[in-house]
């Protein structure tokens, strides 16, 4: 031979820092994120599958069993092939939950640290073999290739050499939240090489043996006895068991967990794997049988496990490459496998069974621990070779892993599948599965002279030689724990965590969480809960993490908020600590409050997870979930404010009428409790969901200095379980406040129509008798001419024009209304204002008045002038007599677009308080007896109204003194031809 | 959810009629690759569902 062991080793470092390089070329960002994220990464990286087994013992079992061999590369294409069904659940549970292992999925589904540590154990156990076979196989090809008489040395170098690899490849992180992009794309780049090689080794067997397909066909023609060795195993019965074993272990072996799971970087990636992981192995398989027959053909000098390198050394050129394939699959098969049982050993072994000390560094302590026990386990690895490794087949130490693997199966389909399955059962059947896998296969390994206990042959298995046997063990292995786990499960109670759990992993269910309480009440109790056992800065920095993962801000107090917050801190340091240690890190630290009554659903919480489920719900529950979105619709859009509220008073639904109503957003209401609420709407609806009243028709409210009128109603829900408490409550508010204003102004129309034909009616009666009393003193006067009698019908008379006065302002009044029947234009409010003060200019007691006319040039409203003319002289002449000569009066206007706003403002002695809400309303005056009517204000509000516009009075304006009146009249050129033609 | 157990179903069915796929193998003779020829279909209609199953969503 012309290689050395120094060089054979050479090339494994060689490779081993190639792969390395990618690693860190990845890390460094140097390849683009399509690059690496892309799914063809992903299905080269599963390809860490095939290990040294795959390059050496299938040739050497396709010789042995014929096209039994197809059952490794099936069983894991038929699992692919199936996904979508099969895988994606479980990256689902993995993903959310941040499960990186199987032991975690176990701890988690069935809430108990002893099943994790029980898988962790098993798992280390029953992957043993495996590893050593991985050891054994690069030794081993080490040997045959350079003629070395002890390969265990050999093993012992490759076994550091790995260790060494291992920990730069994956312990430089100490979470999961991190992948580890760099191991995947090593790991992809691996496969690649192994399939190459591979591929290359059966290409130069067609061609440097057979001359080329023609050649091997023929070849196959003169010895028939190739291909009937081929086929006749097939019909012993055991392929069935075979498809099964492969089938079922290829997911819940750790590397390939770990490849498709954890360090999954793309998971839509999975749906590429369904179809190119079958073809990647199909191009393995096909090289099997060619491989095979020409090691046959060229009397390969090795044994039929080898015949990878036996082609290459038969034929004179490339052993070398069966050599790379072989050292490719052992190297990344040992890597990852060793990386994925030191996570599980860190979580569910070490973890538990020390506690915390906040007085270390977290991190580093995980990191530093998680290489020591990559350094142990591959040492265990080394140490099974030594004990047993080295003089057993491949096919035996592969097949001893796969079986074992199965003992998982049925937890895992219960976890899945049945959530009725619980830990009681899970423990007895993964126990009893193992002890026979251990018994009956593991022991007679071990130990040569191992006689399998004769109590075994009430399940068939008395018969049974060894792993030669091993379809057998398989078979009753399986049933026996898949039948114990069921019978276990049925029988024995399940707690209530297990359920919620159980719930939480079934597929097709979604997880129905439950509300309670939480003891800490601000994101810094959760700091401080946390700074016990992780240390202040860790816990400060976990969640920081946490808030940023849901986008909460640190203020946050919202119950729901918290419960997502707690959720969110248990997932993620359920990636750094595994998860029973941070389910129990958040019992312990950050309790629920004990149950008072019953807890209710978490239904916003149900509705954001069936929002993200939409796309995979069909037939059924798709047709029911349009149906929720529809009455969720229905109830959003309603355009009355309504508001759900859980049993224990928690906000849960909040429609966008309240929204609107209260200009408070439902990503501020909802999971909070109605005294949260700012005020005054927290007062207004906590008293009203607490009292006893169920309607309260108007209610007055305050709100931002404008008066809101609101009618509220509220409901309790009835519980959807009977015999229980009721499940909540429903508050519908509407607000009435223009309805209010419209009452308000069709009972003051009322009284002024009313007043107004009282007024016509006393008008008339009133006025013949004072025309004739005034006709007598008239006479009176002429009559006589003494001086007494004179003044006194100058008196009589005086008195007499003023109850004509009065009673001509009661017809001007009882003719207001008259409005609509005539034709209105343009009004000059400047001219109209100005022409107004002339006229009061003419009156003695104003003419020293000053009056500051402000008006805008051209701002004209849709009205009657005259009309317009009176209500200014009654305004202007109010504000007169309420000011002193020296105090201006100022009248302004505003163009506001629809409209123009006039406002006459003075600095008088302003309205009193108790006139200000009547001021509008007929005989209702400030001014002394005898000075005014009352009617001057009514006047003016009858006409304002006439004319589309509204009048409303500010006094006092100072704080102190003064009195502004504002009207508000259509804008001409705006609304003037609606107005007209009305 | 229905596909799913339909498709469960489905597969245990296959896999219980094996026998007579396996009995068209063995009497393959010379033609060795049948089963790869079986596999290769079963790739591409893999290949189809999950094309189609991408273009109707975004997800899994």
């Amino acid at each position: 031979m012309a290689y050395s062991v120094g060089q054979l080793i050479l090339i494994a470092c060689g490779y081993l820092m190639f792969l390395f390089l990618v690693a860190w070329i990845t890390e460094r960002g140097w390849l683009p994120a399509r690059l690496v994220r892309h799914p063809l990464v992903y299905v080269f990286s599963l390809g860490v599958y095939a290990s040294a087994w795959a390059v050496y013992g299938t040739v050497g079992y396709a010789y042995q069993y014929g096209y039994n061999f197809l059952a490794y590369f099936l069983g894991i294409s038929g699992v692919f092939l199936m996904a979508p069904v099969l895988l994606a659940p479980i990256l689902r549970l993995t993903t959310t939950y941040q499960l990186g292992s199987l032991a975690d999925i176990f701890a988690f589904r069935y809430r108990s640290r002893i099943a994790g540590a029980l898988t962790t154990v098993m798992m280390v156990i029953g992957m043993l073999p495996l590893l050593s076979l991985q050891l054994k196989a690069v030794a081993e090809s080490i040997q045959i290739l350079t003629g070395e008489p002890d390969p265990s040395w050999v093993a012992f170098w490759f076994c550091l050499l790995i260790t060494l690899f291992a920990i730069l490849f994956g312990a430089r992180h100490a979470t999961a939240r991190e992948r580890h992009e760099g191991l995947v794309v090593a790991i992809a780049t691996e496969s690649l090489i192994k399939v190459a090689a591979f591929a290359a080794v059966a290409v130069l067997g067609l061609y440097g043996v057979f001359d080329g397909p023609q050649g091997l066909t023929q070849w196959l023609g003169q010895h028939p006895e190739m291909l009937s060795r081929l086929y006749a195993p097939l019909q012993d019965g055991s392929w069935h068991g075979l498809i099964m074993a492969f089938f079922v272990s290829a997911v819940v072996m750790p590397h390939m967990f770990y490849m498709a799971f954890t360090e999954n970087l793309n998971p839509r990636a999975l749906v590429s794997a369904s179809w190119g992981l079958p073809l990647l192995f199909l191009g393995m398989a096909l090289c099997v049988p060619i491989i095979l027959w020409s090691a046959l053909a060229s009397n390969a000098p090795t044994s039929p496990d080898y015949f990878a390198l036996g082609v290459g050394m038969a034929t004179g050129q490339g052993a070398l490459l069966g050599y790379l394939a072989g050292l490719a699959g052992a190297s990344g098969m040992l890597i990852v496998a060793t990386l994925a049982l030191s996570g599980m050993c860190l979580n569910h072994l070490v973890l538990p069974a020390s506690p915390l000390s906040a007085a270390q560094d977290l991190y580093r302590n995980l990191l530093w621990t998680r290489r020591v026990l990559i350094a142990a386990i591959l040492a265990l690895a080394y140490l099974f070779y030594r004990l047993a490794g080295w003089s057993h087949s491949s096919v035996e130490l592969g097949v001893l892993t796969f079986v074992a693997a199965l003992q998982f199966v049925p937890g895992l389909i219960g976890a899945l599948f049945w959530p009725s399955g619980n830990r009681n059962g899970l423990f007895a059947g993964m126990i009893a599965g193992f002890t026979l896998w251990a018994l009956a296969l593991l022991l007679p390994i071990l130990h040569a002279p191992w006689q399998i206990p004769r109590i075994l042959g009430l399940i068939g298995l008395n018969d049974v030689q060894g792993v030669s046997q091993w379809n057998q063990v398989a078979i009753a292995s399986i049933v026996f724990n898949g039948v114990i786990y069921a019978i276990v499960s049925i029988i024995t109670p399940m707690s209530r965590s297990e359920r919620t759990a159980a719930e939480a992993c079934a597929v097709g269910s979604l997880r129905r969480p439950y509300r309670w309480e939480l003891g800490a009440q601000t994101v810094d109790d959760f700091i401080h809960a946390l700074s016990a056992p992780l240390g202040p800065v860790t816990a400060a920095r976990e969640v920081e993490m946490a808030l940023r993962d849901l986008r909460i801000k640190h203020s946050e107090t919202r119950p729901y908020a918290l419960r997502r917050l707690r959720d969110q801190l248990e997932t993620n340091l359920s990636g750094l600590l595994g998860p029973s240690v941070s389910h129990q890190l958040m019992d312990d630290n950050l309790p629920y409050k004990p149950e008072e009554g019953e807890s209710s659903e978490d239904i916003r919480f149900i509705e954001s997870r069936l929002e993200q489920y939409r796309d995979k719900l069909s037939g059924l529950a798709a047709e029911l979930d349009s149906l929720r979105r529809f009455h969720r619709q229905t109830l959003l859009e309603l355009p009355i404010g309504v508001i759900s509220l859980g049993a224990d008073g928690e906000i849960i639904g909040w429609n966008r009428a309240m929204e609107a109503l209260t200009d408070i957003s439902d990503d501020d209401t909802i999971g909070s409790r109605l005294d949260h609420l700012p005020s005054p709407w927290g007062e207004l609806l906590a008293d009203f969901s607490r009292g006893e009243t169920t309607h309260n028709p108007q209610r007055h409210l305050q709100v931002e200095g404008l008066s809101r009128w609101l009618s509220l109603h509220k409901s309790q829900i009835q519980s959807q379980v009977p015999n229980e408490q009721a499940g909540g409550q429903v508050i519908v508010l509407e607000d009435i406040t223009d309805l209010r204003q419209m009452e308000s102004h069709l009972a003051h129309n009322e009284r002024l129509a009313s007043i107004g034909r009282l007024a016509a009616g006393v008008a008339h009666e009133i006025g013949n008798p004072v025309t004739a009393i005034a006709c007598l003193a008239q006479n009176l006067d002429g009559h006589s001419d003494a001086e007494e009698q004179q003044l006194s019908a100058a008196q009589i008379m005086e008195q007499t024009r003023r109850i004509t006065r009065i009673v001509e302002s009661l017809v001007t009044f009882s003719h207001s209304g008259g409005f609509r029947d005539t034709i209105h234009g343009p009004v000059d409010l400047r001219a109209t204002v100005q022409e107004a003060i002339a006229l009061l200019l003419l009156d003695p007691d104003h003419r020293l008045q000053h009056f500051d006319n402000l008006c805008g040039s051209g701002h004209e409203v849709v009205g009657d002038p005259q009309r317009l003319l009176q209500v200014f002289v009654n305004l202007l002449g109010n504000a007169a007599d309420a000011s002193d000569d020296e105090s201006p009066i100022v009248i302004r206007s505003e163009d506001n677009g629809e409209c123009i706003a006039i406002q006459v403002e003075d600095h008088g002695h302003g309205v009193p308080a108790e006139l200000r809400e009547a001021l509008f309303e007929p005989f209702v005056t400030s001014k002394p007896p005898g000075r005014g009517t009352g009617l001057g204000l009514a006047l003016v509000y009858s006409i304002i109204e006439d004319h589309h516009g509204a009048v409303r009075v500010q006094s006092p304006i100072d704080g102190v003194r003064g009195t502004r009146f504002i009207i508000e009249l259509p804008r001409y050129g705006t609304t003037s031809a609606s107005l007209q033609t009305e | 959810m229905y596909t799913d157990r339909l498709l469960i179903i489905f597969i245990l069915g296959t896999y219980l009629l094996s026998p007579a796929i396996i009995d068209w193998w063995s009497e393959g003779g010379r033609a060795w690759y049948r089963p790869y020829l079986i596999w290769l279909g079963l790739i591409a209609l893999s290949y189809w569902i999950a094309r189609s199953r991408s273009r109707d969503s975004d997800g899994l």
